[in-house]
């Protein structure tokens, strides 16, 4: 497909003595500075009986550090015209804020700080409030949602029990109930160094001055040792599980899973092309049967999970009302066996793959969205090219390995099928 | 090597201007008014358009006939079927949509700029001569008593809709957006190609095109892709909305029993987008319940971990939208939550704030206004509030200035003016059973089921 422009991605990439690797890309569109960390570390490193520690340990590196007071790190961001956040994934934890340019020194502040003197601010008080506050949001986002619990169930069935995909990343009530404040320490010491860390900054700055500026505030933090490695061995799943969940819910959804290889694969861009193709858009196969002539789904989509050791391959409808699963069961399981077959249609292949590059483009658009996909990439591959390469991968993939994922992977015994229906 | 002190904020820099992006203002030949702004970077272009064509316009007994024109737009041109148009978008990478708020009626298409004719063209097509064929309508029907049936089992929603009915009682805010299981079956296709001929007039329409492109060329563009739209005719003006104060404190719970938590609100109704408070209001509302670290939410999330979070707002519409603070709380601290609510209400309506606490806010207000005209989508949002409440070409800069002046005083005068914590709706979503009784004192209670049927065996009043 011809296009008008190619989007300026060019980047300066460093790194500090401590190992924090930097990265700077220069956008001068707007007054405006985004600073964005990637920790590499998530809920991949807990373990069974602690999960959803990762995330806990995020809400507290917003208690405040050594020179910033308990609620001072929103205070001070926003009292300036800028806005922070964090979140947490099975992989890592980014930390960000953009704020007015003439302000970078302020985002670089609080970032170091918390980064290089955390501990001493760290009190009991400030954890059981979190504590609660997580608990909260595991209800607000996960019990309280309908079909919340959806996602959890089919990521147990789909990763074994010592897989560190088998829980969800805010983790299981009890466990986030039980963190210490000694697991606390301990987990910044282990994983919040400058060597297990990436630095993107994207927006109006001299990149010059910038790493001058970086090197200032966190040239000083000690590196740390090397993180300890996550074991993730996946044996086959060698047997279809099916799970029914019983929700507070009106219409009955299924949801059906594959696992697919790791996010940066070649296999991995045809899974993803492959849910684009099967059902991305109002004109897409599944939509136009499911929805359109047979009306028996209300929706359907398929999604593509990019996660650093496994993919998740997922497919899901919602059914109309009176009609049974197995009839949308039938017709999404009848799609991927037709893809391990045959060839997609060629309007479709076309379809899927400019969909993939309008999606890359519009990630690009807000200044946070360009740094955490700099440091994304920086983190999984060691390549901050690979943010404009993203857009030509899906260009490689053929017909042939589409077919190749769907016969490979999408196979009965490798299959997870979660239903989710009314309370009796 | 620099020095850097870690003890003091450190010292800004030198302020970098913001100037908010040019943009064009027109019309076509046809009387289609046209807003455009050229956004580099990126080789992508967002095309809209936006009829006074909102829920607002609905007439009783036909609830959710504004939604369903504009879902129905898409079913079917004289020339393409629906899933025809949705394909000409999609083949070409992008999007065709259509939707409604209680204002306006939309249709938008985004693709690649260099696609922009054709999207122009798709546009033009679903917007002049949609058919609304009977086959797509009764389809387009069923999914949205299906999708009303789903509505009733998600809490924030069963909320949102149990509040609506309580503060707007008797007017057209009342009732969903959607309509209910009844007035979607009360109106056929004719019934919506009158609603549409009659409010996507082109003389009270605009086309919003933002992205990768010269204003000016869009313009022509524009000009020939519309061409075929005939005389327009006067758009309907939008119906005067006048909901009756409410009477005291009410407290109404919607039973969900074994639910994980309960969804929350309080407010009650406010002023329409173009009242001369709006500004100061903003102001208020910034400080009381806009940002993380405003009042409510360092109360009922920092203080008392009631919550993951909480917030307020005065939705901007036509007419006067809603003022409500809206959470997620722990069960068990619901009574408490909503108490500590009307406690900051009643707080910022008795003394004036604190002057660090206004200058933190207005500073926050101005600062954070670059961050969001990031995106096309940001950029034709902008365009659009300015056309459909009537504002100048100057707003938004004019806005700043007029908030970094916002004083104390003018804040207490609105806060008295505006919020009103002693005749107000609360609405909690949750296992009744628990949260019948904290609520006790309060105010009068009344119970609900999530099929919006009243409980009368349980009824109380305090």
């Amino acid at each position: 497909m011809s296009s008008s422009a190619t989007p300026d991605l060019a980047f300066e990439r460093h790194t500090l003595d401590n190992g924090l690797r930097v990265i700077l890309h220069r956008n001068a569109s707007l007054p405006l500075a985004a600073v964005n960390l990637w920790y590499h570390v998530g809920s991949r490193n807990e373990r069974p009986g602690r999960t959803g520690f990762a995330h806990l340990f995020e809400h507290m590196l917003f208690q405040g550090s050594e020179h910033i007071p308990t609620h001072d790190h929103f205070r001070l961001i926003q009292q300036i015209g800028g806005v922070a956040n964090g979140s947490t994934w099975f992989d890592r934890t980014n930390y960000y804020e953009t704020v007015p340019a003439h302000q970078l020194d302020l985002a670089l502040w609080l970032e170091s700080d918390r980064m290089g003197f955390f501990l001493p601010a760290l009190t009991q008080e400030n954890l059981d409030t979190q504590r609660e506050v997580v608990m909260n949001e595991r209800r607000q986002r996960i019990e309280n949602q309908p079909y919340g619990l959806a996602g959890e169930r089919l990521h147990e069935l789909l990763y074994p029990e010592d897989h560190p995909y088998h829980w969800p990343v805010i983790g299981y009530m009890e466990d986030i109930a039980a963190a210490t404040l000694e697991e606390v320490r301990a987990f910044f010491r282990t994983y919040y160094t400058p060597n297990n860390s990436v630095l993107s900054l994207v927006g109006d700055f001299q990149p010059e001055d910038a790493l001058a500026r970086i090197a200032a505030w966190f040239g000083e933090i000690p590196a740390g040792p090397p993180v300890p490695p996550v074991s993730a061995p996946l044996p086959p799943l060698g047997g279809e599980r099916r799970a029914v969940l019983p929700d507070n819910v009106r219409l009955p959804r299924v949801y059906i899973a594959f696992r697919a290889p790791a996010y940066g694969h070649r296999q991995w861009y045809a899974a993803d092309l492959l849910a684009a193709v099967l059902a991305g858009g109002k004109s897409s196969p599944l939509y136009r049967e499911l929805v359109y002539e047979r009306q028996v789904a209300q929706d359907v989509g398929a999604s593509v999970g990019p996660y650093e050791s496994a993919g998740t391959f997922m497919l899901v409808a919602t059914a109309r009302p009176g009609v049974e699963l197995a009839v949308l069961e039938e017709a999404l399981l009848r799609a991927v066996a037709k893809a391990a077959a045959a060839p997609p249609d060629p309007d479709d292949l076309e379809r899927a793959r400019n969909r993939m590059q309008t999606d890359s483009y519009s990630a690009l658009q807000k200044l946070e969205s360009l740094a955490d996909l700099f440091s994304q990439f920086t983190t999984y591959f060691d390549d901050p090219a690979g943010v404009a390469g993203e857009a030509a991968r899906y260009l490689e993939i053929t017909p042939q390995d589409l077919m190749d994922y769907a016969a490979g992977w999408c196979t009965e015994p490798e299959r997870v099928v979660v239903s989710v229906v009314p309370h009796a | 090597m620099l020095k850097v002190d870690r003890t003091v904020p450190p010292p800004p820099g030198e302020i970098r201007p913001f100037r908010f992006p040019p943009f064009l203002r027109a019309r076509l030949a046809n009387g289609l008014a046209v807003a455009a702004a050229r956004l580099p970077g990126l080789p992508l272009v967002s095309l809209e358009i936006v009829a006074l064509a909102g829920g607002q316009f609905d007439p009783e007994g036909r609830e959710g006939i504004a939604a369903m024109t504009a879902a129905a737009l898409d079913e079917g041109t004289v020339r393409r079927s629906a899933i025809e148009i949705a394909a000409t978008a999609e083949r070409l990478g992008g999007y065709f949509t259509t939707g409604t708020d209680w204002d306006v009626g939309y249709l938008a298409t985004g693709l690649l700029s260099d696609h922009r004719v054709s999207g122009l063209e798709l546009l033009a097509e679903v917007a002049l001569s949609p058919t609304f064929p009977e086959g797509e309508i009764e389809r387009l029907r069923q999914q949205r008593l299906a999708e009303i049936v789903r509505r009733a089992q998600d809490p924030s929603t069963l909320a949102d809709d149990r509040f609506q009915r309580e503060v707007y009682r008797g007017t057209v805010y009342a009732h969903p957006l959607l309509g209910d299981q009844e007035s979607v079956l009360g109106f056929d296709r004719d019934a919506m190609a009158a609603f549409y001929r009659r409010h996507y007039t082109l003389a009270g329409s605009i086309l919003i095109a933002v992205g990768d492109v010269e204003p000016e060329a869009l313009l022509r563009e524009a000009e020939s892709a519309f061409a075929a739209a005939g005389p327009p005719l006067p758009a309907p003006a939008p119906p005067e909305i006048r909901p009756t104060p409410l009477s005291g404190i009410s407290v109404h719970i919607v039973d969900r029993p074994g639910a994980a938590q309960t969804e929350l609100r309080v407010g009650h109704s406010g002023v329409p987008r173009t009242h001369p408070d709006y500004v100061p209001l903003v102001v208020l509302n910034t400080l009381l319940g806009g940002k993380f670290t405003s009042r409510i939410n360092m109360n009922l999330r920092e203080r008392h971990a009631y919550t993951y979070g909480a917030a307020s707002r005065f939705v901007p519409r036509m007419g006067p939208g809603p003022f409500l603070v809206n959470a997620s709380v722990a069960t068990a601290s619901a009574g408490d939550a909503a108490r500590e609510v009307l406690h900051e209400l009643r707080r910022v309506r008795e003394d004036l704030v604190e002057p660090e606490e206004l200058d933190e806010t207005r500073t926050y207000m101005v600062g954070v206004f670059p961050y969001t005209v990031q995106t096309i989508g940001d950029l034709a949002k902008r365009l659009e509030t300015l056309t459909v409440f009537g504002l100048p070409d100057d707003y938004y800069t004019s806005y700043l200035q007029k908030i970094a002046g916002v004083t104390r005083e003018e804040v207490l005068e609105v806060a008295r003016r505006h919020l009103d914590p002693e005749r107000i709706a609360v609405v909690a979503v949750g296992p009744a059973e628990t949260l019948e009784p904290q609520f006790a004192g309060l105010g009068a209670v009344s119970l609900w089921n999530p099929q919006e049927q009243l409980e009368p065996v349980q009824q109380e009043s305090v």
